[in-house]
């Protein structure tokens, strides 16, 4: 498109015979590439539809999702060895790695409501969630209890699960982790039972 | 076509016209206006987003302490972002295509508009409609639906300056003194009439009281109605009208031919065909039905080449001008728009695929290709043909180029910053989301805020870049003044020899529609629609007719193409056919769509699962938060992608939402998707994070909502609300105004108990326990059977 002198038309067009306004028009040939564009799009979409919607080809999207979580699910359950016991989470609260991880998934997700000292309700009243800081557990102080009071949540008192967020089991357990860290193997447990609602 | 002197009048007698462009200035000068105004109001939202404080908190210091809050509710982001959209689609576009629309028809029909009172009425009608929407909006006073946010009292106004703007236009197409149509009188033919219908539909609603209504559609039915307008408010409001004044300005201001007229013809009606079927890709991996979620994304691909022939045209006039950029700022804001035009409606297409809206859909790289759109495609427009018209509308010179220029370049990289920032923001922030680690097993990402805090830089640069941009505005509207300060209001004239139609051009309504373009195009309707829905045979025999039809139309247009370019210069002559074909190519996207879903998709057919009912206060809550504006930042539909899954739940399903006047689905997910929050937090959450959200989650950026913990619930407005809900279809069963009393009490006392029960002291009348109570409720659903147990 190199400049061209104004007000000379290039001479190979022909001007449409009306003005407007003073507006004239070319009745230039539409540009190859664009009649592509135009015709590709129509043929595509023609026959995206036969695969997608006549030859039901493609699975309906619920069933297609239902389907990958049937696989995920499937893979999740053959990754679960049995190592969650009291031991092993004794362990993993020692190891300073998985405690660091867990230390900053508290602090995103649990310490909001279970304050930075861990002591909850006991540090101010503005938070709601329990004391972790003590001795006294209300749904069982062994460590499986709470990882799996923590997985599952308890609503009643406030307690979403997981936090309220998404978290796999491998970050709960780096929390739990966390939070046995702050305790020791073999103290003393006192167990209050949730009030019957 | 030659033109035959009047019969009546003397050959060859001329007079002289006065064109009306006092007008053309004021609806210039209300857009200059409401553009800052609107594009002030976005700058504030987009602080408001990076700092949680810019909701109210940062009024305690600018006053020394003197106004203390923690948020305001009249200017908090929910309520902040509709005035934003309303005041820069329909106050400053709005205005800006009234002038140059005012302007052009008058010189492309050599007559004055038919009404000066019109013209007045049109003005006022519309600025008051603006100021209206700037009181109650901030007032939380909305039907909860985007750019459909109005009220319906000023709906009906709306409607009515339509009608008005609509009157004077075909009014002054009627007196004409040229004998055909010009292709940016077509595009203004097609706004308006458009325009009208996607508006009367999408507001379509039942009033409860004075100044709230509830929609007559619900859940997918107004999921489908109300994007079949939003995405077609973007067609028809900011598009073919700036596209008709594009062919208008952009000729003249290169005194240049327009490139080509059959391309003209070719996009006019390829684009107004093809827009209006595009809607649903707003709704891609939705519970949508998938038949209309893939007219939406194929309609989209096609309608790449439609919106580019309008670039080509713009961009290749200027060949043989295009040395004039360097030193004219007109042509370089035209330049700039015309190419920022390509690139959205480039990015458009790209965005409705639905593996790449997977990623787009809910993040910020579709603000940023709104922006493109707005700020590049309108924005740019506006300006170059504010610069042209002001010198020839106070009959003086531009009061400074060298301004002109600066604004160009403060424009330029506010966009470039802009856009930039949000596609790198929606694209990384999509990736996150959807990622997934562990062979695809866990996510990735699994808390919301940490992909928040990574876009926080760019949504700052976006701030930057949108700043930038206001302040070129500001410039524009200085020189704009200096330049009306240094001449004198004038009003064009044109001397026109008396004119009249030749007998011949006159088309009847056979020549109008038994013609080989009608029919053929017709036919091909028809077959297409019968494909659609027919059953086994008539399909198979509906895909043949539609290839015969083809075949026949090509091979007629190959043999008598002439015949076709005749009947096409003769139809140009004849504004009547030509507006009902108009329409007519508009509608038929929309009927196709909308008809079948609103007879099909109603609650009593839902397969699957339905929702539970809302209770009387929950209905209360769930007004309060569309009155908050909540859906701006909260979606309610969960994708049919695994990703989406994990992290909020099973698929959303269709049934669930189906009583759901108005829907609630989103477009954005500046928070996280809600729709099965409810249960999964407890009251006492809810409670700490609507008051002060930073108390429950440090990183969130949303507003703190401390006025629901003062203000009371509107009880007494339920039982007119229930009356209507059960007029649109929500089957609650009839209800005293002492029942709903006793029920809401009942229902907000055990709350507040919950509540007390956990230390957070509130009395049961507050706005606060509503919400929560309908936010306890999202999610919940029933198999359809036990609905219809339960109903019997």
């Amino acid at each position: 498109m190199s400049p061209e002198p104004s007000g000379q038309p290039p001479h190979e067009d022909n001007l449409r015979p009306h003005t407007y306004d003073g507006i004239q028009e070319y009745d230039k040939r539409l540009p190859n590439w664009w009649l592509l564009t135009l015709y590709g799009a129509i043929a595509f979409a023609v026959a995206f539809w036969f695969v997608h919607y006549e030859a039901s080809v493609v699975l309906p999207d619920g069933e297609r999702v239902t389907q990958e979580l049937n696989r995920v699910e499937a893979v999740k359950l053959a990754a679960m060895v049995d190592k969650l016991n009291d031991p092993y989470l004794w362990q993993a609260s020692r190891n300073s790695a998985i405690v660091a991880n867990g230390a900053a998934t508290y602090k995103s997700v649990c310490q909001a409501c279970h304050a930075p000292s861990l002591r909850g309700k006991a540090e101010d009243p503005k938070y709601i969630g329990a004391n972790l800081a003590d001795n006294a557990w209300l749904h069982g102080g062994q460590p499986t209890e709470i990882f799996k009071l923590v997985r599952e949540g308890y609503l009643p008192r406030g307690m979403p699960p997981r936090g309220g967020q998404p978290l796999s089991d491998t970050a709960v357990l780096e929390a739990v982790a966390f939070v046995l860290s702050h305790h020791r193997e073999g103290e003393p447990i006192v167990v209050e039972p949730p009030p019957v609602q | 076509m030659s033109v035959a002197p009047s019969a009546s009048a003397r050959p060859g007698a001329k007079t002289l016209i006065v064109y009306d462009d006092r007008s053309v200035r004021w609806f210039m000068i209300a857009s200059i206006f409401w553009g800052i105004v609107g594009m002030a109001a976005g700058a504030l939202a987009a602080s408001q987003l990076n700092f949680w404080q810019m909701n109210g908190k940062f009024l305690e210091w600018i006053t020394f302490g003197l106004i203390q809050n923690e948020g305001l509710q009249y200017i908090s982001f929910g309520r902040l972002r509709p005035l934003h959209t309303n005041a820069v689609i329909f106050a400053f576009v709005g205005n800006m295509m009234f002038a140059g629309i005012y302007h052009s028809t008058q010189r492309l029909c050599k007559c004055r508009t038919a009404s000066d009172f019109l013209s007045q009425l049109h003005f006022w009608g519309w600025n008051l409609i603006i100021v209206a929407a700037a009181i109650t909006l901030p007032a939380g006073l909305t039907r909860g639906k985007e750019y459909a946010e109005l009220i319906w009292p000023i709906n009906i106004a709306v409607a009515l300056i339509w009608v008005v703007f609509a009157a004077n236009f075909f009014w002054t197409l009627a007196k004409r003194n040229e004998p055909t149509l010009y292709v940016a009188l077509w595009f203004y033919i097609a706004t308006i009439l458009t325009v009208a219908m996607l508006y009367i539909v999408n507001h379509l609603s039942i009033p409860t009281s004075l100044l709230h209504s509830y929609p007559l559609f619900g859940g997918v039915q107004d999921a489908l109605v109300q994007w079949w307008y939003g995405h077609n408010a973007v067609a028809f409001f900011l598009t073919t009208p700036i596209l008709g004044i594009m062919y208008y300005y952009m000729p003249k201001a290169a005194e240049r031919p327009v490139y080509s007229y059959r391309l003209s013809v070719i996009h006019f009606w390829s684009l107004v065909f093809v827009y209006i079927w595009a809607g649903p890709h707003h709704l891609l991996n939705t519970a949508l039905p998938t038949w209309l979620q893939l007219l939406g994304m194929l309609f989209s691909l096609m309608l790449w080449a439609p919106s580019w022939g309008g670039m080509l045209n713009g961009l290749l006039t200027l060949r043989g001008a295009w040395h004039k950029l360097r030193t004219d700022p007109v042509l370089k804001f035209f330049a700039a728009g015309v190419t920022f035009y390509g690139m959205s409606t480039f990015e458009g297409p790209l965005l409705s695929i639905r593996s790449v809206n997977a990623i787009g859909h809910y993040s910020d790289w579709i603000i940023g290709h709104v922006h493109g759109g707005t700020l590049g495609w309108n924005g740019m427009m506006a300006a170059g043909m504010f610069y042209w018209l002001a010198p020839r509308l106070w009959n003086t010179r531009l009061h400074s180029t060298k301004l002109a220029d600066l604004h160009f370049w403060s424009a330029m990289i506010g966009i470039l910053l802009y856009v930039g920032a949000m596609w790198v923001s929606g694209i990384s922030q999509g990736l996150n989301l959807l990622a997934t680690t562990d062979g695809g097993t866990t996510l990735a990402y699994p808390i919301f805020t940490e992909t928040l805090k990574a876009i926080r830089p760019l949504m700052l640069a976006r701030l930057v870049g949108g700043t930038l941009y206001l302040a070129g505005f500001f410039l524009l509207a200085y020189n704009i003044y200096r330049t009306a300060r240094s001449g004198q209001p004038v009003d064009g004239t044109v001397e026109v020899a008396v004119e009249e139609h030749e007998p011949s051009s006159v088309m009847g309504p056979i020549r109008s529609f038994l013609n080989p373009p009608i029919l053929t195009c017709g036919f091909a309707l028809l077959f297409g629609c019968l494909w659609l829905f027919g059953g086994d045979y008539l399909r198979l025999l509906s895909i043949f007719g539609l290839i015969l039809t083809i075949l026949i139309a090509y091979a007629h247009f190959s043999a008598r193409g002439l015949t076709w370019g005749r009947w096409y210069d003769q139809l140009l002559a004849n504004a009547l056919p030509f507006s009902v074909f108009t329409f007519a190519a508009a509608a038929i996207g929309g009927v196709v769509q909308i008809l079948p879903t609103v007879l099909a998709y109603r609650p009593e057919n839902v397969e699957d699962r339905i929702q539970v009912l809302y209770t009387p206060l929950e209905l209360a809550g769930r007004d309060i938060y569309i009155r908050e504006g909540c859906y701006n930042c909260h979606s309610q539909m969960i994708r049919t992608l695994v990703p989406d899954v994990m992290r909020y739940g099973e698929y959303s399903r269709l049934g669930e939402s189906v009583y759901d006047h108005p829907f609630q689905w989103g477009s954005r997910r500046t928070g996280p998707d809600i729709a099965r929050v409810g249960g999964k937090y407890s009251n006492a959450w809810h409670y700490d994070h609507t008051i002060d959200p930073r108390s429950v989650n440090v990183d969130s950026n949303m507003p703190s909502f401390p006025w629901l913990a003062e203000q009371e619930t509107d009880i007494a407005s339920l039982h007119a609300k229930l009356r209507v809900q059960r007029l649109v279809g929500v089957p609650y069963p009839e209800m005293t105004e002492s029942e709903i009393a006793a029920s809401t009490e009942q229902q907000a006392r055990a709350i507040a108990l919950d509540l007390r029960n956990a230390g957070k002291l509130i009395a049961p009348e507050k706005e606060l326990v509503a919400v929560i109570a309908y936010l306890q409720k999202l999610g919940k659903s029933q198999a359809v059977g036990e609905a219809a147990a339960a109903a019997n």
